[in-house]
């Protein structure tokens, strides 16, 4: 569901299947361990995400927020067009950094 | 495509029972030929419609089940959920996100209703004979 890589001091958090109310708290779950206590920049890649629900947006909102409290960079990239449309509709875009690539995301966040 | 088509499916109230009657809807909505994004959109207003039952509609959960009545033809997709839990209309009583707040003050929640509300072309509430009927229609041209 999520697999971790790490690329020039930079998480990468890689959300793969489809996230739903069913499986949204082993989600949570997952990138909360992932990303511990660490102020370092994150970014959530959704490459292959087939589906997303407001259960997985809320986990999305929820990291952005608690990433934002300790003044550490996060941003969404690589979004398949539904899941685009989704996260626009959420009002996302507005709030989080999305980018097209991860690497314009990398480009980004370590400058 | 154009034939009438129909299909009924029970889920138990459980977030598993939810996923499954989704996948079948979307089976059926990908048979009947719709664009791929609108079978997107179809699963996921009703899962988002069923979640909301599964979380507010009864104490008793497991106990209760929803009904989700699938009609395809030339013109729509058009979803009737069913449900004999507690009053509950997602289009009055669900609180809307502030989609203009900053990320600091945006509420987490409330985001379920708006999908559904922003995706489909038309949502009816009505409650009958001490059920919750939900319908989600979607159009070919819409």
């Amino acid at each position: 569901m999520v697999k971790i890589e790490q690329e020039n001091g930079t998480l990468i958090t890689k959300v793969e299947g489809r996230i739903d109310g069913a499986n949204a708290r082993e989600f949570e779950d997952a990138v909360k361990s992932a990303i511990g206590e660490s102020s370092h920049a994150v970014i959530m890649d959704l490459e292959d995400l087939a589906y997303i629900s407001s259960a997985g947006l809320r986990v999305i909102l929820l990291t952005a927020k608690d990433l934002w409290k300790r003044d550490a960079k996060f941003a969404l990239c690589s979004l398949p067009d539904p899941i685009r449309e989704v996260v626009e509709i959420a009002g996302f875009d507005k709030i989080i950094q999305v980018y097209v690539s991860r690497a314009e995301a990398l480009a980004s966040l370590s400058g | 495509m154009s034939a009438k088509r129909s299909l009924h499916i029970e889920a138990k109230c459980n977030p598993d029972e939810v996923r499954r009657a989704a996948e079948i809807a979307e089976d059926f909505a990908q048979g009947e030929d719709w664009p791929l994004k609108v079978v997107f959109q179809v699963k996921l207003a009703l899962e988002e419609v069923m979640m909301n039952v599964v979380s507010y509609a009864h104490e008793d959960g497991d106990n209760h089940q929803i009904d989700l009545d699938l009609v395809s033809d030339a013109e729509a997709l058009t979803i009737e959920i069913s449900d004999d839990g507690q009053p509950f209309d997602p289009l009055t009583d669900a609180p809307s996100p502030d989609l203009q707040a900053s990320l600091e003050d945006r509420h987490v929640g409330g985001l379920g209703v708006h999908l559904v509300r922003t995706m489909m072309d038309e949502v009816h509430y009505r409650r009958e004979r001490g059920r919750n009927l939900l319908t989600l229609v979607k159009l070919r041209d819409g």
